[in-house]
């Protein structure tokens, strides 16, 4: 199978899910008034029940609404249903939402270390003796997400930079659908090397260092914009939409957003302009370009 | 050495504890075998329908992730049926595709994606979907993933069996010890039982070794009493036994004394025979003295006549004193204890008219005790004149060896029965109460045997009987003595 083909074909599903979605709204956007649906992508650790109920414990207090959180196994299912509308804001990566501009609007950006900025990393095995990416070549490699930016677009970028494409450049790739995966992956020696976000493997090594002791990072991307959470661009509920933001603007004055916050080893969420998403979307149409 | 390694000189209270100790070796070997089998057996059923189980519901999750040539996803479903089947101790699982390139493995460094299985890790050839060798430390299982037309993948799969290897050594070690400790209480138990049960042979055998020695005893009453009816009633035959030894001995030794008895009857009635015939003679010359007394000449013979009279008298009562006091200290023969035999045997010689011939050694006193040899010889004496015919000579001839004397006795008579010669030169328990021939030669028969002394029966070809008798010398004389 060839990434490039699944990619084009991604393309279209997610352009025609925001034409459809943009006429559709009315009739089914909504499960039940009043609701807010947060959905989240694989950015961060999506399997800590605790995280998760905390966060719909706070976001429920703190917007007055009811929350009702919708995790899907890809991106790609997220984004369509932002996109479509059926979710009033979500957590996704860079790359959808650059992908999407057109279609979305910013609502917040996490702080990672003070900054709303993250890398992508290509790690391989620990004993692995590679010095330069070059050094990949003919691997086996882990992708996490065709639609995430760290553990797909950034790697595609930096091939098609030198002119490289991953069916040609690697012996085979496979989409783990996890960044956590794409470690385990790796760790295991299932895939010789893998992209993975800088901040999930960052705090992998301070939750599971006996796995991630078992890969070594081989190069780090430039920073980039941290994943954000956005909504449609002609939200269901404006006033909704704005207590959501108002609700992760002050995550920091409470006790269980604060706990959510350490848990996700994050800062806090600020607003910020699409312009921080410019240098993926610079790499969005390298990739494009490169065909 | 040789005869104790032997097993059939063992004796029973060893052999049949090994016998049971062998039996029972046979039965725990014969148990051993079938428990390990159904052991094996057990183990494999259980551990078969557990693969089967582990690789149904891993075909079921990896199926459409080969469809879908999700490499993660088969991992990852491969990873959670390790986990989740932890009772089954997989080792590892491969999973190729129909051409035998790995899919994904549990351990993909050992089998990476996309490389051609080796053949030899891919060992249960067409139809074998499981293999397990009972004791072995790992097993294989494979099963085929297909959709109707054609062969999606192929799971190949190990599993640790070292745990079921363990517990089958656990059993033989517990079959072992069983059997062994079984096997040594038995074998324990049989040398108790067959000891116990053998006792009363024992005993029964130190009796009758003892009346082989001569000394038979009976079993004592308790001893009978102690066993159970089978040996209670051989103890009480063993008895009767003893005791009709015994009774036999003692009416032999009575019959002895009878005979003794009438021998002594007989003789006293030779002997008033002897006194009587002079004393016609003396009274005769007692009347011619008392008639013709004053006639010197007739004085003088009367006198003589009586004097040569009453030495007769005087003589014959001297030797049968002698001959009938056994119970004094042994004398050493001498060669006048012959001269009293053919004085006493004289008068029936007379009476038969057969002539007595002695001859031997001249006063030489040998190391013999008198009074049996010559009441042996003396019964043989009487057996002979009474056998002889009128006119016919009966002759007692002495010779003297160094270490023995032989007498022997013979006549012109028609010859000693066989049985009684049997009985004289073998012996035999009642052979002379059989015979019916009288308890002479018994008697006789039994001195020899008192003095260690044999006989031998001769029938010269000129008739008659020749009983040569051997007397070995208590001690050896110098034949300087010998005449």
């Amino acid at each position: 199978m060839g990434t490039g083909s699944r990619m084009d074909r991604r393309a279209v599903l997610a352009a025609a899910a925001s034409m459809v979605g943009a006429t559709l709204v009315p009739l089914f956007a909504r499960a039940s008034a009043g609701t807010i649906r947060f959905g989240l992508t694989p950015v961060f650790l999506t399997s800590d029940l605790e995280l998760l109920g905390r966060l719909q414990s706070y976001l429920r207090r703190a917007t007055g609404f009811p929350v009702e959180l919708v995790s899907r196994r890809t991106y790609q299912e997220i984004t369509a249903l932002l996109v479509s509308g059926q979710l009033d804001a979500a957590w996704i990566c860079g790359y959808p939402f650059v992908a999407h501009r057109d279609a979305l609007q910013l609502v917040a950006v996490p702080l990672w270390r003070g900054q709303p900025l993250y890398q992508s990393c290509l790690i391989v095995d620990r004993d692995r003796n590679a010095r330069d990416f070059q050094d990949l070549k003919g691997d086996i490699h882990a992708f996490s997400d065709p639609d995430s930016n760290s553990g797909f677009l950034v790697t595609r970028a930096l091939l098609a930079e030198h002119g490289l494409k991953p069916p040609s450049f690697f012996a085979r790739t496979f989409f783990t659908y996890g960044h956590r995966n794409v470690i385990r992956a790796v760790a295991s020696g299932l895939a010789r090397s893998g992209s993975v976000d800088g901040y999930v493997l960052a705090v992998m090594r301070e939750i599971e260092p006996e796995l991630t002791s078992q890969v070594a990072i081989l190069r780090r991307s430039e920073w980039l914009g941290f994943p954000p959470i956005a909504a449609p661009r002609h939200p269901a509920d404006p006033q909704a939409l704005a207590a959501l933001t108002e609700a992760f603007s002050r995550m920091n004055g409470d006790e269980d957003g604060r706990a959510v916050l350490a848990m996700l080893r994050l800062d806090g969420f600020v607003p910020q302009e699409t312009s921080l998403f410019d240098p993926i979307a610079a790499k969005a149409a390298l990739v494009a370009g490169a065909g | 050495m040789i005869a104790r390694l032997d097993p059939r000189q063992w004796p029973v209270t060893l052999k049949v504890p090994l016998a049971v100790a062998a039996l029972m070796v046979l039965v725990g070997l014969a148990l051993s075998e079938r428990v390990l089998s159904r052991l094996g057996e057990t183990q494999e059923r259980q551990l078969r329908a557990l693969a089967q189980t582990y690789l149904d519901s891993l075909s079921s999750a990896v199926a459409p992730a080969i469809l879908r040539d999700d490499v993660w996803e088969v991992y990852d479903a491969i990873m959670r049926a390790q986990d989740l089947n932890k009772n089954l101790h997989p080792l590892s699982a491969v999973i190729t595709d129909a051409e035998g390139l790995v899919i994904a493995a549990s351990d993909p460094r050992r089998f990476p994606v996309g490389v051609r299985l080796p053949s030899d890790l891919a060992p249960l050839g067409a139809g074998r979907d499981f293999s397990f060798e009972t004791g072995a430390q790992f097993a294989t299982a494979t099963h085929v993933l297909s959709y109707p037309g054609r062969i999606v993948g192929i799971i190949h799969a190990t599993f640790d069996t070292s745990h079921l290897a363990l517990e089958r050594r656990d059993v033989v070690l517990a079959l072992v010890a069983t059997n062994g400790m079984v096997t040594l209480l038995l074998a324990v138990a049989g040398w108790l039982l067959v000891a116990r049960m053998m006792a009363p042979v024992r005993t029964l055998s130190r009796y009758l070794g003892d009346a082989s020695e001569g000394r038979a005893t009976l079993v004592p009453p308790e001893a009978v009493a102690r066993n159970g009816a089978e040996f209670a009633r051989l103890f009480l035959a063993y008895n009767a036994l003893v005791r009709s030894m015994y009774e036999r001995e003692d009416l032999a030794r009575q019959l002895a004394d009878e005979h003794r008895l009438g021998s002594l009857g007989r003789l006293t009635s030779a002997l008033a025979h002897e006194i009587n015939n002079p004393l016609g003679g003396l009274f005769n010359a007692l009347a011619t003295l008392k008639t013709h007394g004053h006639h010197a000449a007739v004085r003088k013979s009367s006198l003589g006549l009586l004097e040569r009279g009453l030495v007769g008298i005087r003589d014959v009562v001297r030797t049968t004193l002698a001959l009938y006091r056994p119970e004094q200290a042994p004398r050493p023969l001498a060669m006048a204890d012959f001269e009293d035999l053919q004085l006493l045997v004289a008068p029936a010689a007379r009476r038969k008219g057969v002539d007595l011939r002695f001859s031997g050694p001249v006063d030489v006193l040998l190391p013999l005790p008198s009074t049996p040899v010559r009441q042996a010889v003396l019964n043989l004496l009487l057996n002979a004149v009474s056998a002889a015919p009128p006119g016919s000579e009966v002759a007692v001839d002495a010779l003297l060896e160094p270490t023995a004397l032989h007498v022997v006795v013979s006549d012109h008579g028609s010859g000693l029965p066989e049985p009684a010669a049997r009985l004289l030169a073998v012996g035999g328990e009642t052979g002379g109460l059989s015979w019916g021939g009288g308890l002479g030669l018994w008697t006789t028969r039994r001195i020899l045997d008192d003095l260690g002394a044999s006989a031998e029966v001769e029938r010269p070809e000129t008739g008659g009987t020749r009983i040569r008798l051997l007397f070995p010398l208590i001690a050896p004389v110098e034949l300087a003595h010998v005449a």
